[in-house]
């Protein structure tokens, strides 16, 4: 059997294309992932010995840096949490919260966990925070720095010899061979991203059965996902964008909606029976309690009013309060469209933030200037007073107190 | 034939090489006699360059290698005469926070990368033409010399790496190639790289800085090897042996 040239670019291009629309990558299975580090562990390979001594110098740049948020509660808070989905390394691992406002952490290859703010800002419990944190542990668990870097340097290795014996044997018979060791290289870079996606989908399937079996609802990480999912999205929207998609091939994450996905059917058949969990709202509320305010003040200064309007209805799924609705204003009025009427949109929010116990003095404020600028003088003053009594030694105190008396 | 073969050995016999480029402050004057220094602890890593050009950290090579480099650095400045302290940890210096000592670390890398890219990458910026090195740690830098009494600090920071043995046989491969028409000789990838930057703590000035690397372009033939005596010894020797004079200073010795 002849096979003529064009056969074999057509079948090529076939199998290309199968693989880029992405038949779907197979679900790692929870009960496969079984961690492979013991407590108390230490370097063992002079690569990974290598590693490990990198890294403590990173953790010794991270611990002092002054991004961190050093409130000794919530950092306890955060300690034991680790301690519950940490698995068999739960004594071993450290945590830090970095003041960032955006959805993220990062799992370092000694075992330290580097947290950002804007991730607490967005868990709606516990349970959710958990999940996100066990994730991270099974980056750890699975040794997956290690295996990755082992990984990259297989790879890159292969194609530097593949690549030279390519043009030493090309040279010997007289044919350019470039063009073969440019698609070598593609090769290699896509491999990578594979085997990196397979690790993400590892940690995953690790992350919800470490949860599962600290007693949450494993259920929580999907839920996770599908904030996340509709947040991007609702951002794009306000931007009139799409959200961006990565081509399949390219990513190095697999797409959140598979994740999310494989998450609940790997939830399913982890949860107990009974299906009766906790997910701990009123534990994860008052230990964010004093960060809540930066925390949204940070989100929604970002200038991003989709995925803030996201968030802040996200979390008052659970109950709106004096807090969110404040925030709910500014989102409005940060942006400041015209066309939208953002100013009214925000002078209901504050207006309706006071009518809360907990609404934040700044609250009061910004409802005095709405009404002031409505020419309700005399509410205006009121609520000027409310707002001088409650932050008697704010930094506008006196402009403020001058505004009430004039 | 013969002439053939010497031909193409001669790339690789030139391809390997050691530069330092050093830049002083106008008014800069080397330490000599009676000063005291600090030298602050030493960045140092080593690594490995795997097959595919990739550089893997040895924990053990950088280990020796700092040892060795800190012995290299006493007996250097024990022979100009200074008083020197050589920072192994952060908290080496009694009676100052080590947090303090960090902040001042971290501040350095900000000027150095700043330094580095002005003066060596090619972004070279027309404010600080003709002023030799213009740059400064500030107050913090003062008030460490006047709580501690050094007159400098010395940062350091120094690289280096080795072929593995696949490295070497795909550089062997590479120079094979040569005789087929496939002609690779130059693989490279290990070698060496350091810096030392001077602060005068009195000033808060940095009044010297100098840049050293290494590198041959043949996998298998080193530069130097900071894992030993030797080694550690030149790269100290190439790194801070030749300070000289700012260029005021230089003008004045020559009317004289």
């Amino acid at each position: 059997m002849s096979w003529s040239r064009r056969a074999i670019l057509g079948a090529g291009g076939a199998l290309a294309a199968a693989t880029a629309t992405g038949v779907a990558e197979a679900r790692v299975l929870p009960k496969d992932m079984v961690p492979l580090i013991g407590p108390g562990y230490r370097a063992v390979d002079p690569d990974e010995k290598g590693m490990w001594q990198q890294m403590e110098r990173v953790e010794e740049e991270v611990s002092g840096s002054n991004l961190l948020i050093r409130d000794p509660q919530l950092t306890a808070y955060l300690g034991v949490l680790i301690g519950k989905v940490g698995g068999p390394a739960a004594k071993d691992m450290r945590i830090y919260l970095a003041r960032i406002p955006e959805f993220n952490a990062v799992m370092f290859p000694t075992g330290f966990a580097v947290v950002f703010s804007g991730l607490l800002l967005r868990m709606r419990n516990e349970a959710q925070l958990a999940g996100v944190i066990a994730h991270e542990s099974g980056h750890f668990l699975r040794k997956h720095q290690l295996r990755q870097w082992r990984d990259m340097r297989r790879k890159t290795d292969i194609f530097s010899f593949v690549a030279m014996g390519a043009g030493v044997a090309g040279g010997a018979a007289g044919v350019y061979a470039g063009d073969l060791v440019q698609l070598a290289q593609l090769g290699a870079i896509l491999s990578l991203l594979k085997y990196n996606r397979t690790l993400e989908a590892e940690a995953d399937a690790m992350g919800v059965r470490l949860l599962a079996e600290a007693g949450y609802d494993p259920m929580a990480m999907s839920e996770t996902w599908e904030q996340l999912i509709a947040e991007l999205d609702l951002s794009a929207k306000y931007r009139r964008k799409k959200r961006e998609r990565d081509f399949a091939l390219f990513a190095t994450h697999p797409s959140p909606e598979s994740r999310m996905a494989d998450l609940k059917i790997s939830a399913a058949e982890m949860k107990r029976p009974d299906g009766n969990y906790d997910a701990y709202r009123e534990r994860y509320m008052s230990a964010l309690a004093t960060l809540r305010p930066t925390l949204l003040d940070d989100q929604v200064k970002l200038n991003d009013p989709g995925a803030s309007q996201y968030v802040v209805n996200t979390l008052a799924r659970d109950g709106w309060n004096g807090l969110l609705r404040f925030y709910e204003g500014e989102v409005w009025r940060l942006r400041n469209s015209q066309k939208m009427a953002d100013e009214a949109r925000a002078a209901q929010g504050y207006a309706a933030a006071v009518m809360y116990p907990d609404a934040p003095p700044d609250a009061w404020r910004w409802h005095g200037i709405m009404l002031l600028k409505k020419g309700r003088q005399a509410e205006a003053r009121a609520a000027f007073a409310k707002y001088l009594q409650l932050a008697p030694n704010a930094p506008d105190a006196a402009l403020v107190r001058q505004m009430v008396a004039g | 034939m013969r002439r053939m073969v010497l031909a193409l050995l001669l790339p690789v016999a030139l391809a390997g090489c050691v530069q330092t480029r050093q830049y002083a402050d106008v008014e800069f004057t080397p330490p000599q006699g009676d000063y005291k220094l600090l030298v602050m602890r030493p960045d140092v890593s080593v690594g490995s360059v795997t097959t595919g050009g990739l550089v893997e950290p040895r924990a053990d090579w950088t280990e020796s290698a700092r040892t060795k480099l800190l012995a290299a650095i006493r007996a250097q400045q024990a022979a100009r005469g200074g008083n020197v302290l050589i920072m192994e940890k952060r908290n080496s210096l009694p009676g100052v926070d080590p947090e303090a000592v960090a902040e001042l670390e971290r501040l350095h890398y900000a000027v150095g990368s700043s330094i580095a890219l002005h003066k060596y990458s090619g972004a070279y910026l027309p404010t600080k033409r003709g002023k030799g090195l213009d740059w400064t740690l500030g107050e913090d830098a003062v008030a460490l010399g006047r709580r501690t009494g050094y007159d400098y600090a010395l940062f350091l920071h120094a690289e280096d790496s080795f072929a593995s043995t696949g490295r070497v046989a795909l550089q062997v491969l590479g120079i094979a190639g040569c005789f087929v028409g496939f002609c690779a000789p130059n693989v490279g990838g290990a070698g060496q790289f350091a810096y030392a930057s001077l602060v005068d703590l009195r000033t808060g000035e940095v009044v010297w800085f100098n840049v050293v690397s290494a590198g041959s372009q043949v996998a298998g033939i080193k530069m130097g090897d900071i894992r030993t005596d030797v080694g550690a010894a030149q790269m100290v020797d190439r790194l801070l042996d030749r300070m000289k004079p700012g260029r005021n200073v230089q003008r004045r010795e020559h009317r004289q």
